[in-house]
């Protein structure tokens, strides 16, 4: 396994590298899309309220693969020329935002409606009752279920594989492909796989334990 | 001078439930009124739509001038003169004692930092807890948490406070702590509307009493004695009898 390993290193680094800017790029977009539709879902207005429902269903019920490509074939086709990384990671981001708009609508509305309804009669706009009173609160019940969408975002950009997105995946397909030596190549992936997961994991728990006690 | 204004005001839940049945009240500045009545009877409803908690279905809702029923009103700056106290406190889990008390003033109407703390060490001398200042909200007993939600809401200056049922999460011991300082606030000729089962503070603080009965305002009087020795309607006097004989 060690000798697959050094001997594709510059390969498989290079596919680490994709993975994890990928990953990076995925995690911000997904996070960002993910709390706007999860502010959709708690609206006021029921218009909008079904649409942030629609997203979210529609697109956390079909399966990965199946978006990615939809990004990788329909859009190059009829709308603008995007190359696999780019297909990959946006049907990643689309993907993955359903899943954290829910585990933020979950975070938010396990606060207590009384915390809005206070700080709105003390004067402050949603946008300032959110950012200062609600979102501190929702954040240490949404930690530990972001850590896990987060895990799964990683994990889940090998699906770049899929479109040539350069990505570790990928990259240890060519490699078990050119020597055959599948079992250790897999291995040797997997293993680097591990050396992105496992200290955002740590990471993840070292966040809910400063939270908890902030 | 009115500073609340019902006039026809119909309130449907989305259910249909019809929670007020054409309100008309007129409260002036600083009168203290009070409202009793059964539960379910739409008293901390009523009380709910004077800083737009709840929404209006019908009719015409003035508040310091300001025109609830309008969609164009911003309730924002409406809420800016109308405090408010809750049954359950709702205050700031996340903040300090401090905080809780300067948030509105720093975010809202812009005060420095250094003000709004000298000004809330000023009101918590007057709730009486100017030792809680670092305190967190979880550290306090309800008694002292209302103190704070008062201070809170003095903090913003307003033109009137709404109390909804202030003392009724409280341990009994507690109450008269909570009760003294609203009897203060009521003295100094704040605007009050206050939504209670304390029947000695509606008898000896309020000016006025209003009694509510399924959405209804059945009576409303500023004799408050005369109606507690004397209520005219029969559901007033059924729940006069029930309070006062138990």
């Amino acid at each position: 396994m060690f000798s697959v390993l050094f001997d594709n290193w510059g390969t498989l680094i290079s596919g680490l590298g994709y993975t994890v800017w990928c990953s990076i790029l995925a995690l911000i977009g997904s996070c960002v899309i993910g709390t706007v539709f999860a502010l959709m879902e708690i609206s006021a207005h029921k218009v909008v309220r079904i649409i942030g429902r629609v997203y979210v269903e529609v697109v956390r019920n079909i399966p990965l693969l199946v978006i990615t490509m939809f990004f990788y074939v329909v859009i190059p086709k009829y709308v603008v020329a995007i190359d696999g990384f780019t297909a990959g990671t946006i049907g990643l981001t689309i993907y993955t935002s359903a899943f954290i708009a829910e585990t933020v609508r979950a975070g938010i509305e396990s606060v207590p409606v009384g915390q809005m309804e206070g700080a709105r009669s003390n004067g402050l706009t949603y946008l300032q009752a959110m950012t200062h009173i609600i979102f501190p609160q929702a954040i240490k019940i949404i930690i530990p279920p972001l850590g896990n969408q987060f895990i799964n975002l990683i994990k889940n950009s090998s699906v770049l594989a899929f479109v040539s997105g350069f990505d570790l995946m990928y990259q240890g397909k060519l490699v078990a492909s050119a020597n055959l030596q599948t079992f250790d190549t897999y291995l040797a992936v997997g293993l680097l796989y591990l050396v992105i997961t496992m200290p955002l994991s740590y990471f993840m728990r070292y966040l809910e334990k400063r939270w908890q006690t902030a | 001078m009115s500073m609340i204004e019902f006039k026809h005001v119909e309130k449907y839940y989305p259910n249909k439930f019809h929670a007020l049945k054409d309100i008309n009240l007129t409260i002036d500045k600083g009168e203290v009124v009070t409202i009793i009545g059964p539960s379910g009877s739409g008293k901390s409803t009523l009380l709910r739509t004077i800083n737009g908690l709840e929404s209006i279905s019908q009719g015409q809702l003035l508040v310091n001038n300001m025109d609830l029923a309008d969609k164009h009103t911003d309730i924002n700056r409406l809420r800016k003169d109308v405090g408010m106290v809750f049954q359950h406190f709702n205050l700031y889990a996340n903040k300090s004692v401090m905080d809780n008390i300067t948030l509105g003033p720093r975010l809202v109407l812009k005060t420095s930092r250094e003000e709004a703390e000298a000004e809330a060490h000023e009101l918590l001398k007057t709730v009486g807890l100017a030792d809680k200042a670092d305190s967190y909200p979880s550290m306090l007993s309800g008694g002292q948490k209302q103190r704070i939600a008062i201070a809170r809401s003095l903090a913003m200056h307003p033109k009137a406070i709404l109390f909804d049922e202030p003392t009724s999460a409280l341990d009994p011991e507690t109450i008269g702590d909570v009760l003294a300082v609203m009897q203060q606030i009521a003295t100094q000729g704040m605007t009050m509307v206050v939504v209670t089962h304390e029947m000695g503070f509606a008898r000896h603080v309020g000016d006025r009493i209003v009694f509510m009965a399924d959405g209804q305002i059945l009576e409303d009087s500023r004799d408050v004695n005369g109606f507690f020795d004397n209520p005219q309607e029969p559901r007033a006097k059924e729940f006069i009898s029930k309070i006062i004989n138990h």
